[in-house]
């Protein structure tokens, strides 16, 4: 094994390192719980999504319409509390993320349209659902109690979204690993035909992996609407291109059949010591997407020099082979 | 489904449709014309304003800005590069230097300078699809997003205001009684048509979509054509907002945000394949017309930009599974 499948295999933690060491280099006393503790708060709506889009991408699909869920779900989360109360309307936040993801699912399995062009139509009806809702305006919720309540530290590390994402990405770490659905999905992502052939039937990992998506965009939405107070039907717009590089960053290929949950919770954890470190030192917000927009073409970029030894260039990533 | 024969036949003659389907082929070609008149009837009856000189100009003059981006649009996703997300940046590169250089080095080399970095953009995109082979929706969506951030970085995230009254009324004004933007735009249009269906290059482009590896195999130099798609594209979006700036005489870093996908739903509507390989200006410029008139008629009556929004979306779903089941039947 070369040098470079060395560096390449252990980029997440080589990457997480570098980031740590050259931000606590600047950033005077930023090694500590507090840090850790803010880095993963910060991290984990790109976190969570993550999760949703790493089952995704290992399939070989994509999802572009998760900033748009994410804001839907938490507008109905809190528009729905006067009537039915906060606990039924963060269910219902929820479910609603998983209905956008079944539509994204129905109609990318049953049109066998690609993926990425139909995520971008449903992002801008979906966006168009939370303007139409909302009157563009943003809504805030009935108590302002609870958000504190989300906001509280436990064990010096943990908020309760923080946890649920460490938690949720140690499950599906051991789903994709040590069953046999999860074996299914890498068997769809790198080769569709062959894994039908075998008798998996791929549209059905294909749907549910949508319907997942859904639920994870939806379940950060409810959490970020419960926290803030507010739903906002522009929430979540600027975290597309975040959360792919988290996921990219952490080992995942856009080309389906590779990719891990531990890799993701790297990717989204470097994008999380970033995202306080610049906060730290008051980068504006638009060098910061200058940032994650240069890790995003850099690391595809090593990814595709470094993995395919064939002369591919320019050839149709799988991704758009959905006939 | 890959039959070699059938691909081949494909190429000599860049159609989807076969003899046996000549009246999908009909209808295809027809069925938008159908509907740009059935939309005009409608918006006649239901709004007195709608057929008015006034009106009709306002719908050619948003059209024209929309349109020179279509342009570009249509040979990224004729050439196979699915669709190109960094046009909001380019035109945002286009209005913000165009506008904030004028005092340094005056309008028209302000309005070049700005063309000229919006083609390094196209560029950039061009040499990570085509040579570096990365996915053209993330290469695109990542570039666009540097190019915003290093833009906003450059004027520090201000507005920047015009500062040559005589370039805006230049832009503003008309020539033989027609606006100049529209005129740009026809010009532009007619070039991009005369390139894509009579010159070489729009051959390769149309072979390197429909095929890669048979064009790959016919000594089509295919990662060029394919970053020279997004070339084009990033050329004619910064045009498009040197255009927009001078027109508007402000230009925030968000000037562009929406452009792109109103750019996609025209092409796409227009019948142009998005898996590359099939498609035509004058097509895309029909679709261009039946949304635009579609979202006059909707301003008109009174409809809200969130349902306009949503009416585009269900617009392109509905086409791209158009789309795909027309290349099931066409057999391609």
């Amino acid at each position: 094994m070369s040098v470079l499948h060395l560096i390449l295999r252990y980029r997440v933690a080589i990457i997480l390192g570098l980031t740590l060491a050259v931000s606590a280099v600047i950033v005077p006393g930023y090694l500590s719980t507090t840090t850790l503790s803010l880095g993963l708060d910060r991290a984990s709506s790109i976190g969570l999504i993550a999760i949703g889009l790493t089952v995704l991408l290992i399939a070989g699909q994509i999802d572009l319409s998760s900033g748009a869920v994410f804001a839907l779900s938490g507008i109905i989360s809190v528009i729905l509390q006067p009537s039915i109360g906060i606990g039924p309307a963060a269910i219902a936040g929820v479910l609603t993320g998983m209905a956008c993801g079944a539509i994204n699912g129905l109609l990318v399995v049953g049109l066998r349209v690609n993926a990425l062009v139909l995520t971008l139509a449903t992002m801008l009806i979906f966006r168009a659902l939370a303007h139409w809702i909302t009157d563009s305006q943003p809504v805030s919720g009935t108590d302002i109690m609870v958000s504190l309540a989300f906001s509280q530290i436990y064990l010096e590390v943990f908020t309760v979204r923080s946890a649920l994402f460490v938690l949720l990405i140690v499950l599906l770490h051991l789903w994709l690993t040590r069953t046999i659905p999860g074996r299914n999905v890498f068997a769809v992502g790198s080769n569709r035909v062959a894994a039908d052939e075998s008798g998996i039937v791929s549209g059905r990992i294909i749907f549910f992996g949508f319907v997942f998506a859904g639920a994870l965009a939806g379940i950060a939405g409810v959490l970020q609407s419960l926290i803030t107070n507010t739903g906002s039907p522009v929430f979540g717009s600027e975290l597309t291109v975040a959360v792919i590089a988290a996921v990219v960053v952490g080992g995942t290929r856009l080309e389906g059949g590779r990719g891990s949950a531990l890799g993701s919770l790297g990717g989204v954890m470097t994008i999380g010591a970033l995202t306080v470190a610049m906060e730290f030192q008051s980068v504006p917000a638009y060098v910061q997407q200058v940032v994650s927009g240069l890790i995003l073409i850099l690391l595809v970029v090593f990814d595709r020099t470094v993995t395919t030894r064939r002369p591919s260039a320019g050839h149709r990533a799988k991704i758009t082979h959905s006939l | 489904m890959n039959d070699v024969t059938e691909k081949l036949a494909r190429f000599r003659q860049p159609e989807r449709f076969t003899r046996a389907s000549r009246g999908a082929n009909i209808g295809s070609k027809t069925g938008l014309l159908f509907a740009i008149l059935a939309v005009t009837l409608y918006g006649s009856f239901a709004s007195p304003v709608f057929f008015s000189t006034g009106n009709f100009l306002n719908v050619l003059t948003s059209m024209s800005i929309v349109g020179i981006v279509v342009v570009g649009m249509t040979f990224v996703l004729v050439a196979g590069g699915l669709a190109d997300l960094s046009v909001p940046a380019t035109i945002a590169c286009g209005a913000i230097l165009s506008l904030g250089l004028q005092p340094e080095i005056g309008p028209i080399p302000a309005f070049a300078a700005a063309i000229a970095l919006a083609s390094c953009i196209g560029l950039l995109n061009g040499v990570l699809v085509g040579f570096a082979g990365v996915n053209p929706i993330i290469a695109t969506l990542g570039v666009g997003t540097i190019a915003l951030g290093v833009v906003q970085a450059a004027v520090g995230g201000v507005i920047v205001y015009g500062t040559n009254p005589a370039s805006a009324e230049f832009v503003k004004g008309r020539l033989f009684d027609i606006p100049v933007i529209v005129l740009l735009f026809v010009v532009i249009a007619i070039v991009g048509h005369f390139v894509l269906s009579r010159t070489f290059w729009g051959r390769w482009t149309l072979a390197t979509g429909g095929n890669y590896r048979a064009a790959q195999a016919s000594a089509v130099p295919v990662r060029a054509v394919k970053a020279g798609a997004f070339v084009i594209s990033g050329l004619v979006a910064g045009i498009s907002g040197g255009l927009l700036g001078l027109t508007l005489q402000s230009a925030r870093p968000l000037v562009g945000s929406g452009y792109e996908f109103n750019a996609i739903t025209a092409v796409v509507v227009g019948g142009v394949s998005i898996m590359g390989g099939f498609g035509s200006i004058p097509r895309a410029i029909a679709g261009l017309v039946f949304v635009q008139l579609l979202t006059n008629v909707m301003v008109l009556q009174g409809v809200r930009t969130p349902v306009q929004g949503l009416a585009l979306g269900l617009m392109i779903v509905c086409a791209v599974g158009l789309d795909s089941a027309l290349r099931k039947r066409g057999g391609a």
